[in-house]
């Protein structure tokens, strides 16, 4: 047992009351920036440890936050925290303490990552570099390393540990004129193929040059997992909270019920996926994650509900956001689907998305980083960036074709081709 | 010798070009009340010391939240071994614009320190606000939200400079959400967030504020739909506070004209060939940076570079004419100092450019809000910030608005609902013909401005008095 679980362990075996929580969170970022292909930005290295505590008191709950590691310093986190309840009125949405019996429904799991040496982080930095300068391109982007462990204990005697690892890059190459950007995200890169990966991002950003002119209007769209995630959780973020949706106040209030989606629309959350998602429990109060189905055969199958609610509810708390969001993909690679579209757009990403009507689910945003013309199945070049106005339940409705699912850190996500995508007016670029 | 001075002098000896080190404690509490509820109360107190170093012409950077000399050493080390891998990949020679040593304090004037009061004080106004939100006809929610922020920082660099800043924040809102008519439509109140003490936060008026936001939430849902349409638009200071921000500020931070921010907050259209010849906003427009501005979100005395902060134009009189700019690009510019205005949010957090306090000057000639809807035909007046959203280029804009009023004949004619607009972000500032006087100027500002990677939330005081801007895109949300 580590110094700082020794403290912790001291606190909870004599609790200033019936509810002290306390997690732990440690993590060691490396994160190396880049751009005009030179390692010319944020070039940093941080350990990070936190503890917080959470402390109730006659149905009041009060919380104190910080990176003093001394016993001196996580008791007096304690004490804030419960001279923070003390002061406060009662919460009529108070909750105890997630007791043993709750916590050993944690679906919690072991992913296999490692850490990568400076020496291999800035070498595929410099290989990059090397193969787009040749390209005559230029390149913006960052690789990040981020190992951590979050920890959560309480006086009812819970204690869950969850460490992971999230490795990424990501790589925007340009033109004079235009751009193209992906990403490899793995827990040790061993997966990490530099030269297809590069090459790949430069056959796209040449194709990308000298965007040609088109009009606003809507179009069928080919959307790539990015631009996929980008909308989709956007739209999840404010619309699945069960509380909000009781009370009038989300646009899936008016639509319980009803088709939402085409019927093979499926999404859903899974704890122990092991490649998407950063925690099986809630890193504040140790709350398992459950597997559930959001949306499924079309229609609204599952809100997301916090303990209170779902103790309100009598059903299964999933979190006010679950452990993770996955589209269920087919076995479609991506360019099968560029080639069922006679005539439309393929969406790299999108980008500033915000939302513009809650309660018929209504957003907007641009595209960014590629949009390319399909004639007759094939990608022909590319054209002016757009601004969207769409409704998403129309965007899910009008889902035509789904296809092979790509991961990301917290969701996996496939690429889908969706009629009539409602673009409103374009950019100079 | 102070410790930070200490890890100076090591670094020193182990020839680096520049290095500095800061020392940096971030306190916040949050509040959050949901209708007679507290929602939760967050509180943190972090601290740590942040080294960065340049190696020949390589950066690096690295923290500890260890505060000891053995700490900070292994800091300076890994910090100058990330350097010299950078160096390896360097692109060219850095140049640091030169910066007289400073050896200063600065505070942010306050009466009542903000973390030595107990909560229940500003609880119970949040939850007094709510209750009033409450009784307002058809009114199904009320959120209120009070942010308390103390940055703390101690700062030395090889130019021998030391510097303590201790900057206070005072940040609330409250908000209404009302359903009826078949909609649900919130109204917020959102007094300017203040470098400032407690005092700050108690001179405002919530009950006033409560019950009127109450009232509008619920005309809202009432109201009938925009047209659709080119349109006069009247904009007030919370509103303009947001597009200054998004097509003004952002484009002129010079590390993202140059593209530094391209992988993510991207680039400008705003490019160095344009200055001091680009028609950016009409005649009238002048937006002014000013870091000096007592009680502004960025005034901080000095900057997390060691410089002191300052003021000047980024536009004047229509034309594109400064940028933020840090002290390793001042020479792109031929300038021979950074103008104050790169920092960073916590300890572990790299400094970099960011938006300084950015204001639209007045208009000079005498002009009320009265007199400027009175010179108002037909047209649209917007209050507040809604939907928010505009291109890597800064370029495309679209924004909603918290509330919206038809102006007919010079008067304002009930409220409208399913406003947005859309424009080229230079043709918007181009098209704006009147400007209130500064007897109608009002601040607001932001603590959550996203930028860097990983990503950092800086704040910054914005400004103006209403301004009119004529053949504006409006279209009809829905």
């Amino acid at each position: 047992m580590n110094r700082t679980n020794s403290i912790i362990e001291k606190i909870l075996k004599k609790p200033v009351t019936d509810h002290v929580v306390i997690s732990h969170s440690s993590s060691e970022t490396q994160h190396i920036r880049f751009s005009n292909n030179s390692v010319n930005r944020e070039n940093l290295f941080k350990l990070e440890e936190e503890v917080k505590a959470e402390v109730g008191f006659d149905g009041r709950t009060g919380s104190y936050q910080t990176n003093d590691l001394s016993e001196e310093g996580i008791k007096h986190a304690v004490k804030k925290a419960y001279e923070a309840a003390k002061l406060l009125p009662k919460d009529p949405e108070y909750m105890p303490p997630v007791t043993k019996e709750e916590a050993a429904a944690v679906k919690n799991f072991k992913p296999a990552f490692g850490e990568l040496s400076d020496d291999r982080k800035y070498g595929i930095l410099r290989d990059a570099f090397r193969d787009i300068k040749k390209a005559g391109l230029n390149s913006a982007g960052s690789f990040s390393s981020n190992p951590y462990t979050v920890e959560v204990h309480n006086n009812k005697g819970v204690h869950v540990s969850h460490s992971n690892c999230v490795s990424s890059l990501y790589l925007t190459a340009m033109t004079g004129n235009s751009s193209f950007k992906d990403f490899h995200i793995s827990k040790d890169f061993s997966d990490y193929d530099g030269k297809a990966f590069v090459s790949g991002i430069i056959e796209r950003t040449r194709l990308s040059k000298d965007p040609a002119p088109l009009e606003a209007g809507k179009y069928t769209v080919v959307l790539a997992p990015a631009a996929v995630e980008e909308l989709l959780m956007m739209f999840l973020w404010y619309n699945m909270d069960a509380k909000a949706i009781d009370e009038g106040r989300t646009a899936l209030s008016a639509r319980r019920g009803e088709r939402i989606a085409d019927e093979a629309v499926h999404i859903y959350s899974r704890p122990d996926h092991g490649r998407v998602g950063l925690f099986p429990f809630s890193p504040e109060d140790a709350m398992p994650y459950a597997e559930f189905d959001m949306i499924r055969d079309g229609r609204l199958a599952n809100a997301w509900h916090s303990r209170f609610y779902a103790a309100k509810k009598g059903v299964r708390a999933t979190g006010r956001a679950p452990a993770n969001v996955i589209f269920k993909g087919t076995d479609k690679p991506l360019e099968k689907l560029i080639g069922s579209v006679e005539n439309g757009l393929y969406v790299n990403s999108f980008w500033y998305i915000r939302l513009v009507d809650l309660m018929d689910g209504i957003f907007t945003g641009m595209t960014r980083d590629g949009l390319f013309r399909i004639k007759d199945g094939k990608l022909t070049g590319s054209v002016n960036n757009f601004r969207f106005n769409q409704n998403v339940f129309d965007m899910l409705k009008n889902t035509a074709e789904i296809g092979k699912e790509k991961e990301m850190v917290y969701t996996s996500m496939p690429p889908i081709t969706v009629r009539d995508f409602n673009f409103v007016s374009k950019t100079e670029f | 010798m102070d410790k930070l001075q200490e890890v100076i002098k090591y670094l020193k000896g182990k020839k680096v070009r520049f290095a500095d080190a800061r020392e940096h404690l971030f306190r916040e509490r949050e509040i959050y009340t949901e209708d007679t509820r507290v929602e939760r109360i967050t509180e943190q107190n972090v601290s740590g010391v942040g080294i960065k170093v340049l190696y020949e012409n390589g950066w690096g950077y690295a923290s500890t939240s260890a505060k000891d000399p053995a700490s900070l050493k292994k800091a300076a080390d890994k910090a100058l071994a990330l350097a010299r891998h950078a160096d390896k990949a360097a692109d060219g020679r850095v140049e640091l614009a030169a910066e007289p040593k400073h050896v200063a304090k600065f505070a942010t004037k306050i009466k009542e320190d903000p973390f030595e009061l107990e909560i229940s004080g500003a609880v119970g106004a949040l939850l007094e606000a709510g209750e009033l939100s409450l009784k307002g006809k058809d009114v199904i929610k009320a959120n209120a939200y009070l942010v308390l922020r103390n940055m703390r920082k101690k700062y030395a660099n090889t130019e021998d400079s030391l510097i303590e800043t201790d900057v206070f924040t005072v940040l609330p809102e409250i908000q209404a959400t009302a359903r009826a008519n078949g909609e649900v439509k919130s109204r917020h109140y959102w007094p300017a967030p203040m470098n400032a003490g407690y005092e700050y936060f108690r001179g405002i008026d919530f009950k006033t504020n409560a019950r009127r936001i109450a009232a509008e939430a619920r005309e809202h849902c009432f109201a009938p739909s925009c047209e659709t349409g080119p349109t006069t638009l009247v904009l007030d200071p919370e509103h303009l506070s947001l597009t200054m921000h998004e097509s003004v500020g952002h484009p002129t931070e010079l590390d993202r004209v140059l593209g530094y921010e391209e992988s993510c907050a991207g680039r400008s259209f705003a490019t160095l060939d344009k200055l001091n010849k680009f028609k950016y906003g009409s005649d009238i427009v002048n937006l002014v940076a000013d870091n000096t501005l007592e009680g502004g979100l960025a005034s901080c005395g000095y900057d997390d570079e060691g410089v002191e902060c300052q003021k000047w134009h980024i536009v004047k009189d229509g034309v594109l004419s400064g940028y933020g700019v840090n002290r390793e690009l001042a020479h792109k510019l031929k300038m021979t100092r950074a103008n104050g205005t790169t920092r960073a949010t916590k300890y572990s957090d790299v400094p970099i450019t960011r938006m300084p306090n950015l204001y639209l000057a007045p208009g000079k000639k005498p002009l009320s809000f009265e007199e400027l809807i009175a010179d108002t035909e037909d047209g649209i007046y917007i209050e507040g910030m809604g939907s928010f959203s505009i291109d890597q280029m800064r370029l495309n804009m679209q924004f909603g608005g918290d509330a919206f009023w038809a102006i007919k004949k010079g008067k304002l004619a009930g409220m409208l609902k399913n406003v947005t607009y859309n424009a080229i972000s230079y043709e918007f500032w181009r098209n704006c013909d009147a400007i209130a006087d500064e007897r109608a100027f009002r601040r607001a500002g932001f603590i959550t401005c996203g930028k860097g990677d990983p990503m950092q939330a800086a704040q910054m005081t914005h400004g103006a008095s209403p301004a009119r801007f004529r053949n504006i895109m409006v279209r009809r949300a829905k």
